[in-house]
């Protein structure tokens, strides 16, 4: 069954044909990564995903609801609810404590918990540096704190962006167990990246180039 | 956690986590705070200041005797009681009189006054020497001083001529020895019969001198010649009865008539009368720039001493007031008073209320400028804040923020610095207000408990329209930056 379907679509910027009528589909609690060289559309096609950008044209249907067709304050309303969302930056509030910026994260969702946004961070290795302001983490621990932050609500899907781009091995490695731990619970991934050893960690990877999947590769070793 | 206290939370972290800059926003909101509430202050102030400043400019209401009454300490200091104690800074009263300097043939306006007065209701006299203390103290204008030569130190001699029947007396009580008596009656034809007379040690009539002038020469005009009814006067005492104290003069029964009837309606002329004069030392001489340098100011003391009366002509009152209340004042003074009437100084009056005007004025225009460049200043601090902040923006929209979100956020930081800036402003603007006030109009101001929720309620809205703009610079800020890298 699956959760993304993505028919028919394209996304022209004036001359520009960031995205060709690209079809894809991810299905529930599948791990999929998205590579690609720079251009390559990857930026535009998690825009789509993640409720921050629509096609020119063609469908998206996440979970059933065509997006491609909402405002976009509904659009709001579903990645807040649908998705949960890791950057290559990190991001975090840099004036709120970690447990504050997994908070932020429920305040918007539903209702601020503590307690949970301390289980969270329990999970993902940092309750001790719970209480600590985000110049005080390491960038592994920043990120850690982002997959707490994205995993907090119990999203439908994970979308990650280049999620260790900035991140040493030791810290990518902990990130990729993040993210196969969650897998094994249910959770749908998404992981837009260019490096390869991250492809390798999905189940399936889909290669686009020039605004067009060039392949889509299924990872014989996943699990192994 | 409820949603309010995360809220809470997160913008009192943001101010309080991010310092340097909120310091800014809330400086600028507070020194705004502050001038404005000094300013509002000084403002509602600046009329009981000016008012006690403008009582420099000298008397604002003068209290008159109403028609045929007359004005004295007595019912003036009844009439007093209409203006509160704490708005009347000074009643100076006057009695203008002309004394002769005999010893140089001059004679001036002498005005006696109560110099203690003086000093509150004309702050602008300038007195060389000293304002007397004592009686038989004078103090001299600057212009009669020069033209005969006295100085701080001399003496004067001053001399009071009575003025015929200025002591007012009716003819019963001027019928003493010794008085001289003068007198008028209607005589033939309407012509008047003047009559003097001078009594002897029993108060009968010594020698007695008519003026028929106007009567028929061949009649009654003879009498003043004619000695036998001349002397039928003699020793007698008044009043008189023709046909039975005296006989008329044949052929002139009328102006006859007329003598007796002068006689008995005659009063104790100037002759009697000694004129008073008094030696005076010079304590200080008055420079004023107006009519006061041709006066000679005594104590009202002396004055009565000299002219034998308590009478005043005039009071100048200044009282710290508008025109409105100063015409209040002289409703209920002209009311309550039968002697007394009050009347406004328009000119010092009118000239007050067009300064005060004018001075409000312009302290509202400046408090217009203040507010506007605060608004200016904390909109471009917010502004700065939002692009400081955008990708913190992105990242809270990225998460799920909706627009009301962001702008419940922004204007929830911009309200709380407005509190803060607020009670910073209510604080400070006292202090600066009552530096201004103490510096400027020499005296201090009460502090306005309403300021302290006056300040914070307005502060609040300069920083919440402040907030407008930077806020929808917030609300357009595109979520998907957050996920390009940069």
């Amino acid at each position: 069954m699956s959760l993304l379907e993505i028919k028919n679509v394209s996304k022209i910027y004036g001359e520009l044909k960031a995205l060709d009528n690209v079809s894809i589909h991810v299905d529930k609690g599948e791990w999929v990564a998205i590579m690609g060289p720079s251009g390559s559309g990857k930026s535009t096609m998690m825009n789509i995903i993640g409720c921050m950008d629509k096609p020119t044209s063609g469908e998206v249907l996440l979970d059933g609801v065509d997006i491609s067709k909402e405002s976009s304050k509904h659009l709001t309303d579903i990645r807040r609810d649908k998705i949960g969302l890791i950057f290559q930056q990190f991001h975090m509030v840099n004036y709120l404590t970690a447990v504050e910026n997994v908070m932020v994260s429920q305040y918007y969702h539903s209702m601020p918990d503590e307690k949970e946004a301390l289980e969270a961070l329990e999970r993902v290795g940092l309750r001790e540096r719970a209480r600590h302001l985000p110049s005080q983490l390491s960038g592994g621990e920043q990120q850690r704190v982002c997959v707490a932050r994205a995993l907090i609500n119990h999203p439908e899907l994970i979308l990650a962006d280049e999620p260790t781009g900035n991140l040493d091995e030791a810290n990518e490695n902990i990130v990729l167990a993040l993210f196969a731990q969650l897998h094994r619970e249910g959770t749908t991934l998404i992981v837009v990246t260019h490096d390869p050893e991250v492809a390798e960690a999905a189940q399936r990877t889909i290669v686009l180039e020039h605004g067009k999947v060039a392949r889509e590769v299924i990872n014989e070793n996943f699990g192994k | 956690m409820t949603k309010r206290r995360m809220f809470l939370r997160m913008i009192t972290a943001s101010l309080l986590r991010r310092r340097s800059r909120m310091l800014i926003a809330l400086l600028s909101i507070g020194i705004g705070a502050t001038i404005l509430a000094g300013l509002v202050t000084i403002y509602v102030d600046v009329p009981r200041q000016m008012g006690a400043q403008f009582r420099s400019y000298g008397a604002n209401m003068l209290l008159l005797p109403k028609d045929g009454a007359e004005l004295n300490s007595q019912n003036l200091s009844e009439a007093l009681q209409a203006i509160p104690a704490d708005v009347l800074v000074g009643a100076a009263p006057y009695r203008y009189v002309r004394l002769d300097m005999t010893t140089r043939q001059q004679s001036f306006t002498a005005a006696g006054t109560d110099f203690s007065q003086i000093v509150k209701t004309s702050p602008y006299f300038s007195v060389e020497g000293a304002y007397p203390s004592e009686t038989r103290q004078v103090l001299v204008g600057k212009e009669i001083a020069d033209t005969i030569g006295v100085k701080v130190g001399s003496t004067m001699e001053l001399t009071w001529q009575p003025t015929n029947n200025a002591a007012g007396k009716t003819p019963e009580e001027s019928r003493v020895p010794g008085a001289s008596l003068s007198g008028k009656a209607e005589g033939f034809g309407g012509g008047v019969v003047y009559v003097t007379a001078v009594l002897d040690e029993n108060a009968g009539i010594a020698s007695l001198t008519v003026d028929a002038s106007t009567q028929t020469p061949e009649y009654g005009g003879r009498i003043p010649d004619d000695e036998s009814f001349l002397n039928q006067f003699i020793g007698k005492s008044l009043p008189l009865s023709l046909g039975e104290d005296v006989d008329a003069l044949s052929g002139a029964t009328v102006t006859s008539s007329a003598v007796v009837d002068a006689l008995n309606k005659a009063t104790e002329g100037s002759a009697s009368v000694q004129p008073k004069t008094l030696n005076f030392t010079v304590t200080g001489i008055l420079t004023t720039g107006g009519e006061e340098e041709s006066y000679v100011f005594l104590s009202l003391k002396d004055m009565e001493m000299m002219t034998d009366s308590d009478q005043l002509d005039v009071a100048e009152l200044s009282v710290s007031a508008s025109v409105d209340q100063l015409e209040a004042y002289a409703g209920a003074i002209a009311e309550n008073s039968a002697s007394v009437s009050a009347r406004l100084v328009k000119r010092v009056a009118r000239s007050e209320a067009s300064v005060l005007e004018k001075l409000t004025a312009l302290v509202f225009l400046v408090t217009l400028v203040v507010l506007l460049l605060t608004m200016i200043c904390v909109s471009t601090t917010m502004m700065a804040v939002v692009s400081e902040r955008r990708r913190e923006i992105g990242l809270r929209k990225a998460l799920g923020a909706s627009d009301g979100s962001i702008r419940a956020e922004f204007l929830g930081e911009g309200l709380f610095l407005g509190l803060l800036g607020g009670v910073m402003g209510a604080v400070l603007g006292f202090v600066f207000a009552q530096v201004v006030s103490v510096n400027v109009f020499g005296s201090s101001i009460t502090f306005q408990p309403l300021l302290l929720p006056a300040a914070v309620i307005v502060s609040m809205l300069i920083a919440a329209v402040s907030c407008l703009l930077p806020i929808k610079r917030a609300v357009a800020i595109d979520p998907a930056l957050v996920l390009k890298g940069e």
